[in-house]
C-alpha cells in the first residue's frame, strides 16, 4: 500500500490521462451462439455467469497487436501519429500473449512506430490493469522519465480461450467479450491523475486457475481444453472479495482526494457481471446514472473494461470537463485492485 | 436415511429453502444475490440491534460481573446512581440521556447458559419492556482462546416509537428513549467497548472482575 503525501503531490508536476481510445471486434455476437452448444451446468444459473445478450470476439488471426493498432487509430486520428512517436514511456497488458515468452510491448511500440524510453509488460494487473498502468506512467513521467505514456489493453480471451469447442458449452464461456484500448497520459494538468491507490492481496495469487480435464501443464499437449477453474466455493470466496476490494480502494482515493463517494460524477469499473455492478454502485452509494457499464453489449471486458467504458462516457457526453471520475477495479480471483481518480478535463487534440 | 422432517405439512411452505427443493446449483444463486458489498443501516439494526466483541476476560468472571445489575453504573454511557427499590430485585437508576429520567432494572441471570438479560424501562417499573439479551460465550469453544465473547442483542419493542406511558414521564422531557433507536448500534458498540476496556483491566492487573463496592 503506498500512498503520494500531499507534500510529494505538491512538488510532482502533474500528469493528465487526456484520451482513451477504443476497439471492439467484429460484429456483436448473441447470446443465442452459446444457447446452440449449452450443456447442463451446475453454474448456468449462477449470477456470475449469467450471460449479456452480446460480446465481440477477436477474429482468429487476430492478434493482440492487431487488437492494440487498431484501439489507437481514433487516438492517432485526433492526437496526429506524431503523438504516438514521441511516446517515452510505453505500458501494455495482454490478457493473452500473442507468444507465452514475453508480453505483446516490444511489437506494439513497433507496430505504433515508437521509440519509447520504456517498455513494460504488466501481467499482475488483470481486470485492473489500466489502473496500474495509470499509477505506473503518473509515477514515471512525473519523476522526469518522459512527457507521454501509452497504456495499451488487450483483452482476447473470449474468442480463444472460451470459444473452444468444449470450452463454450459451458456457463463460464458466455460471460466474457474481447476488446482492446489505449490511454494516452502526459505531463499536464488538464485532466490529471488526482490519486491512485493499488493493493496487492498476494494470498489470494492462486485462486484463478486453468482447469484442464485430465489435469496437465498448461503448455503440456493433451486432450482436455482449459477453462477457467470453479467451484461454487470458490466463487462466493470471489464474491465476497470483489465485493470488499473494490469499494475499499475507491473509498482510499476518495479520502486522500477529499471528495465524499456519493459525489463522485462518474464511476468506472471493470464489469465482470451484473451483481458486482449492482454491489460496487451501492457501496459508493452512486446512482446507476453514474455508473457506467456496457455489460449486456460488450460482457466481461477484463482489464479492457474501464477504458471501453471510460471512452463510451467521454463519447456520450455522460463525463463533462470538470467532473471527477473514478475508475476501480479487482482482478483475477481477488490478488490485486486499484482505483484512480482523474478530474476530466475534455477531450483535446 | 432421512427423519420424516416436514412430514406433517402437506405442501411445501413457501420461502423454505432446503437441499431436497432447492439444490446446491439453485441455492448458491439465492446465496449470492443476497452478498452485497454494503447493507443498509436500516437493515442491519432496524428491527434488531446486535453487537459483539471479544472479551480478555474468563466468562466466569464476566458473568459474575454483567449479573450483578450495578454493573451498568461502570459500563453503561449514561445509566448512573443503581439503588434497590422496595420491590426484590429492582433496581432504580437515572439514564442520563433523558435529564431527570428514572430507569427501572431487573436482571434475569443463567450463570448455565451465562445469559444475561437486562429487563428494564424508563419512568415506571411495572412494565419492564426494554430488554438487552446478553450472552457470555466461552471464548475457548468459539475463537479456539482464552476469554469472552459477548453477544448482545436489543429488539426493536414498538415501545420504542411511542411512549405506552406518557404520564409517567417528567413534564416536559423534550426526549423519548426510542428517540435513540437508531443510535443504538454505535452506542451499543461504544459501551460494548467499555465493558471490554473495563474487564480486561482489571484480569491483566490481577483485580477482582466484580470490584469490592458492588460485593
Amino acid at each position: 500500500m503506498t500512498e503520494t503525501t500531499p507534500r510529494v503531490a505538491a512538488l510532482l508536476p502533474a500528469v493528465s490521462l487526456i484520451d482513451v481510445s477504443t476497439y471492439l471486434p467484429g460484429r456483436p455476437i448473441s447470446a443465442d451462439y452459446y444457447a446452440q452448444f449449452a450443456d447442463t451446468d451446475d453454474l448456468r444459473d449462477n449470477l456470475m455467469f449469467r450471460a449479456p445478450r452480446f460480446r465481440h470476439h477477436v477474429a482468429e488471426d487476430e492478434t493482440a497487436v492487431d487488437m492494440v493498432e487498431r484501439a489507437a487509430a481514433d487516438l492517432v486520428d485526433r492526437h496526429g501519429t506524431d503523438t504516438l512517436a514521441d511516446v517515452d514511456v510505453l505500458i501494455t497488458h495482454t490478457q493473452l500473449p500473442d507468444m507465452p515468452f514475453y508480453g505483446g510491448g516490444g511489437a506494439v511500440a513497433h507496430r505504433l512506430g515508437m521509440k519509447p524510453n520504456w517498455v513494460i509488460d504488466l501481467h499482475n494487473g488483470g481486470c485492473a490493469a489500466f489502473v496500474l498502468g495509470l499509477k505506473l506512467a503518473r509515477n514515471l513521467l512525473a519523476s522526469g522519465e518522459g512527457r507521454t505514456a501509452l497504456i495499451a489493453v488487450a483483452q482476447n480471451a473470449a474468442g480463444q480461450v472460451f470459444d473452444q469447442v468444449t470450452v463454450r458449452r459451458k456457463a463460464q464461456a458466455a460471460v466474457p467479450g474481447d476488446g482492446a484500448a489505449v490511454g494516452l497520459v502526459t505531463t499536464s494538468d488538464c485532466s490529471p491523475i488526482l490519486d491512485v491507490e493499488c493493493r496487492t492481496y498476494g494470498e489470494y495469487a492462486g485462486d484463478m486457475t486453468i482447469a484442464m480435464d485430465p489435469p496437465r501443464k498448461w503448455w503440456q499437449a493433451g486432450p482436455g481444453e482449459g477453462c477457467i477453474g470453479f467451484t461454487d466455493a470458490k466463487i462466493t470466496k470471489v464474491l465476497a472479495r470483489g465485493n470488499r476490494q473494490v469499494p475499499e480502494v475507491a473509498y482510499a482515493v476518495c479520502d486522500r482526494i477529499g471528495v465524499t463517494p456519493s459525489e463522485l460524477d462518474l464511476l468506472v469499473t471493470n464489469q465482470p457481471n451484473r451483481v458486482f455492478l449492482r454491489n460496487w454502485r451501492e457501496a459508493l452509494e452512486l446512482p446507476e446514472s453514474r455508473h457506467v457499464d456496457t455489460f449486456d453489449e460488450c460482457g466481461n471486458l477484463f482489464a479492457a473494461g474501464i477504458p471501453v467504458n471510460l471512452d463510451r462516457a467521454i463519447t456520450e457526453g455522460q463525463l463533462r470537463d470538470g467532473d471527477v471520475v473514478m475508475m476501480a477495479a479487482f482482478a483475477h480471483a481477488g490478488d490485486f485492485a486499484g482505483a484512480a481518480a482523474v478530474r476530466w478535463g475534455g477531450r483535446t487534440a | 436415511m432421512s427423519l420424516p422432517a416436514l412430514d406433517d405439512i402437506a405442501t411445501p411452505i413457501d420461502g423454505v429453502i432446503r437441499i431436497e427443493n432447492a439444490p446446491r446449483e439453485r441455492a448458491t444463486p439465492i446465496i449470492m444475490e443476497m452478498m452485497r458489498s454494503v447493507y443498509p443501516h436500516d437493515e442491519v439494526f432496524g428491527e434488531y440491534c446486535t453487537v459483539n466483541d471479544y472479551v480478555d476476560c474468563p466468562p466466569d468472571e464476566l458473568f459474575d460481573y454483567l449479573s450483578d445489575t450495578r454493573s451498568l453504573e461502570e459500563w453503561t454511557y449514561s445509566l448512573r446512581g443503581f439503588t434497590p427499590t422496595d420491590e426484590p430485585g429492582l433496581w432504580l437508576a437515572y439514564d442520563r440521556l433523558g435529564s431527570e429520567t428514572e430507569i427501572y432494572t431487573r436482571t434475569v441471570a443463567n450463570r448455565e447458559a451465562r445469559t444475561v438479560d437486562y429487563h428494564c424501562a424508563w419512568d415506571q417499573g411495572r412494565h419492564l419492556w426494554m430488554i438487552y439479551l446478553m450472552r457470555v460465550v466461552d471464548a475457548r469453544v468459539v475463537l479456539n482462546k482464552p476469554g469472552s465473547v459477548v453477544l448482545w442483542t436489543n429488539c426493536h419493542h414498538p415501545f420504542y416509537d411511542e411512549n405506552p406511558y406518557p404520564e409517567t414521564a417528567p413534564p416536559g422531557r423534550p426526549v423519548w428513549v426510542g428517540d435513540f433507536w437508531d443510535m443504538f448500534g454505535a452506542g451499543h458498540l461504544l459501551e460494548l467497548k467499555n465493558l471490554k476496556a473495563i474487564a480486561e483491566y482489571r484480569h491483566r492487573n490481577g483485580l477482582p472482575v466484580t470490584p469490592a463496592w458492588m460485593s
